[in-house]
């Protein structure tokens, strides 16, 4: 079936993420001056401006910073999930990112929830880091 | 520009035809890059999550935002030129209505409409010799600790309000006690729970209880958004609470003026507050009489 929801861009920056995440692996860059584990990918360390670094694959697990339960669809790829949970995940390594919570009802999502990585096969080179409850 | 004699007057405008066309959606969904993969999109989304964030926090929710929606619309109501003039709202309405991007429903949410505003700032003494009485800019402050939304750590506080707000009264020369009303810039109904709070009119959590009772609205010991704010009267972004303040000052609000005709105090001082991005700017601004 197509995929109708938006896709990432792909850019020199993100590339490394976006291929990691089509191995199902969610990679980070490591500052190698000051150690700072960064999300989004950047050309500089934001903590020390630094440029060295490399690149480190999470375990996956975090807990829920915030989230919000989405009733309307402003997009018409997402009607057919209303209502679903977009949340903030924090990883045990530091990083925070934007993704969706499933596996569970919008009502049990609690901020601080434990939640572990699961993704979403979008098309044969996009997957998407998704987070169920621990 | 106008102390060094460069200019005479400054016009401040503002116009958008946001309902009738397709421009503000087009914006907002612009601005969601990346993020509308995971079907986050627009300013709602953002201040969701702000505002759940807050709820994990300290006490605060849909039984504090109620005071200011319900507040702000018996501003409205007393102010033939708001969409929502003719619509009362009561705390079961409020409860009652849709969410949009849960916990904020609908009416913690702006307006979206079509009109503009203007204000012209000109000297002191030039404003001497014009037909209504100056509002005059006692002071200015802006903060913008602008961090993305995912990588925020003040989405509960405190924001650039704090320093914005510490700024603009050191300036006036005034303490907060000084402040006879404010026009919050009124995005969402969190964002002026939480303005307030960071400017320090109570503590974290204690919104609830100083909003209750009408604090805020007609009648109340601290009148806010006195045209019905961006939650009911219309969108104009910074300048729908500025050109109110401007308005209060000069005596011009008819029905809803402070003073004796609303049972409120003369507005001698008043703050009004900007805000842009998710929480990520900030600057505030003290208009007074003189």
């Amino acid at each position: 079936m197509e995929y109708t929801k938006p896709l990432p861009r792909i850019n020199s920056d993100n590339r490394e993420f976006w291929e990691g995440c089509r191995n199902h692996e969610l990679r980070f860059q490591k500052c190698a001056s000051c150690g700072h584990i960064r999300f989004p990918a950047s050309y500089v360390c934001p903590k020390c401006l630094r440029k060295d670094f490399q690149w480190i694959v999470s375990a996956g697990i975090g807990k829920v910073y915030t989230y919000a339960v989405y009733h309307v669809a402003y997009h018409q790829g997402f009607l057919e999930d209303l209502p679903y949970v977009v949340a903030v995940v924090e990883l045990q390594e530091g990083p925070r990112l934007l993704t969706n919570i499933v596996g569970c009802p919008p009502e049990e999502v609690s901020c601080e929830m434990p939640v572990t990585v699961v993704w979403k096969d979008a098309t044969p080179d996009i997957s998407l880091p998704m987070f169920r409850p621990l | 520009m106008l102390d060094a004699g460069l200019c005479r007057y400054v016009l401040i405008s503002y116009g958008h035809n946001a309902l009738s066309s397709d421009s503000l959606f087009t914006m907002l969904m612009d601005f969601a890059g990346d993020d509308a993969v995971f079907g986050h999109f627009g300013a709602t989304g953002g201040y969701a999550l702000a505002a759940r964030r807050a709820m994990h926090e300290f006490n605060t929710g849909p039984q504090t935002w109620k005071h200011i929606a319900v507040a702000q619309r018996a501003w409205a109501n007393l102010n033939p030129q708001a969409m929502m003039y003719d619509k009362p709202m009561s705390f079961d309405d409020y409860l009652s209505s849709k969410y949009v991007v849960e916990p904020l429903r609908l009416p913690d949410n702006c307006l979206v409409n079509d009109g503009g505003r203007a204000v012209i700032v000109t000297t002191l003494e030039r404003a001497r010799d014009l037909k209504h009485r100056p509002a005059v800019i006692l002071g200015l402050g802006q903060h913008n600790p602008s961090v993305q939304v995912t990588q925020s750590g003040i989405l509960t506080g405190s924001t650039g309000a704090r320093k914005a707000c510490e700024t603009a009264l050191s300036i006036a020369g005034i303490t907060r006690d000084d402040i006879d009303a404010c026009q919050i810039y009124d995005c969402f109904t969190y964002t002026v729970e939480l303005t307030l709070q960071d400017y320090g009119f109570f503590e974290p959590g204690e919104g609830e209880s100083w909003f209750s009772g009408g604090t805020t609205g007609p009648g109340g010991r601290m009148p806010v958004n006195t045209s019905g704010g961006q939650l009911s009267e219309a969108y104009y972004m910074g300048l729908t609470p500025l050109s109110e303040a401007a308005m209060q000052i000069m005596g011009r609000c008819g029905d809803r003026q402070l003073g004796p005709a609303t049972q409120t105090k003369e507005p001698n001082i008043i703050l009004v507050s900007d805000n842009g991005g998710i929480l990520q700017t900030h600057s505030c601004c003290i208009l007074g009489r003189i």
